[in-house]
């Protein structure tokens, strides 16, 4: 039933106080958002954070958000902002700091796989395919990153990703040229 | 279409992002040309490989955690790092009060001590240990048979009256 109700007019009952409209909001986008997220920071810890983060804006600006868009672009958009925003206070940090990010924990999985039980081989082999498409992800500048995660993962069009990074549509198509051929060289050893 | 061409847009092709009618002219071109479909295999091959990285769900607690979020006051979330701070203050402020304390303590004592001309006294002590003490090294220090001839020697009658 809930699915009936679109995002937008979930938006509007939201700027009302409505809670459940909001519960239903944050069920229905929080895998995309932290999916998103968890992709682009390659923190698991840190994604949960900033998608708590995220939704804690959507209520925050309900009351002035106007449906223009579609409400999942409308949501990235504060979902990539808030990853650059972070990613550059985190580089700031590091000067001051340790670097603090455990990477073994961060690709925890398991939580996916299918039900027949994996072995702890496989487990280990997965963790480690998962570790190595991460890391050249990460490897990515900020907004190659971010264009390549919404096209692959979220199979968002150009227009799309240019209204979310902030760019022409010709700077996205230029984006990703450059992020798959990055990634054909990082992955060129990766092995199935 | 040319090699050159077809290579700097097999990214959108592959993202269906070309018009249609260039669609289907890449679309053709790798039909007939082996090196540009070698290239966009390896460009498929990565795209799959992608799909590899594993997908994360949100604890079932999520909700609940964004909504403690609203509530919590502002400070405590744009400063989260200063948090410790609050835990920290009564410890600092303990010790600022002893240190005051101290201070204080000690300079009304040490005005008392002054005043009461105590150091003096002890200043007057100590200088005259230190003057008896230096005669050790005189040619007839106190107390020795050297002190006493000296003595009978310089005796005069007078001195006895």
């Amino acid at each position: 039933m809930d699915k009936e109700i679109p995002s937008e007019d979930l938006m509007a009952r939201i700027a009302e106080r409505d809670d459940s409209a909001f519960e239903i909001l944050v069920h229905r986008h929080q895998t995309s958002i932290l999916n998103l997220i968890y992709r682009f920071v390659g923190d698991r810890t840190q994604a949960k954070d900033l998608a708590q983060e995220v939704f804690l804006r959507v209520w925050q600006s309900a009351r002035t958000y106007q449906p223009k868009a579609k409400f999942t672009t409308w949501v990235y958009r504060i979902t990539a902002n808030l990853c650059f925003n972070e990613l550059k206070s985190a580089r700031r940090k590091k000067w001051f700091s340790f670097n603090w990010s455990d990477e073994d924990g961060e690709h925890t999985i398991g939580e996916t796989l299918s039900d027949g039980a994996p072995s702890a081989e496989d487990i280990l082999l997965e963790k480690e395919r998962s570790r190595q498409i991460s890391d050249a992800l990460q490897s990515l500048p900020d907004n190659q990153r971010m264009a390549l995660v919404l096209k692959r993962y979220d199979g968002l069009s150009y227009q799309e990703i240019a209204q979310i990074i902030g760019c022409s549509v010709s700077a996205v198509e230029s984006l990703l040229v450059r992020a798959k051929r990055s990634l054909q060289e990082k992955l060129k050893n990766y092995e199935k | 279409m040319k090699c050159r061409n077809v290579q700097k847009k097999l990214s959108a092709y592959q993202d269906r992002e070309l018009e249609p009618k260039e669609q289907e002219q890449v679309k053709s071109h790798l039909l007939s040309c082996r090196a540009c479909r070698e290239q966009f295999a390896e460009l498929e091959r990565v795209w799959q490989t992608l799909e590899e990285l594993q997908e994360i769900r949100p604890d079932p607690w999520f909700y609940r955690h964004v909504v403690r979020k609203i509530k919590e006051p502002r400070e405590q979330r744009l400063f989260p790092s200063l948090q410790w701070v609050p835990r920290l203050l009564p410890a600092s402020v303990i010790v600022f009060i002893l240190l005051v304390v101290g201070i204080l303590t000690g300079t009304y004592f040490g005005n008392i001590l002054s005043q009461s001309n105590i150091f003096l006294l002890h200043y007057k002590q100590a200088s005259e240990t230190v003057f008896t003490s230096m005669r050790v090294f005189d040619p007839a220090p106190p107390g020795t048979l050297a002190e006493g001839y000296f003595r009978m020697v310089s005796y005069k009658e007078s001195d006895s009256r």
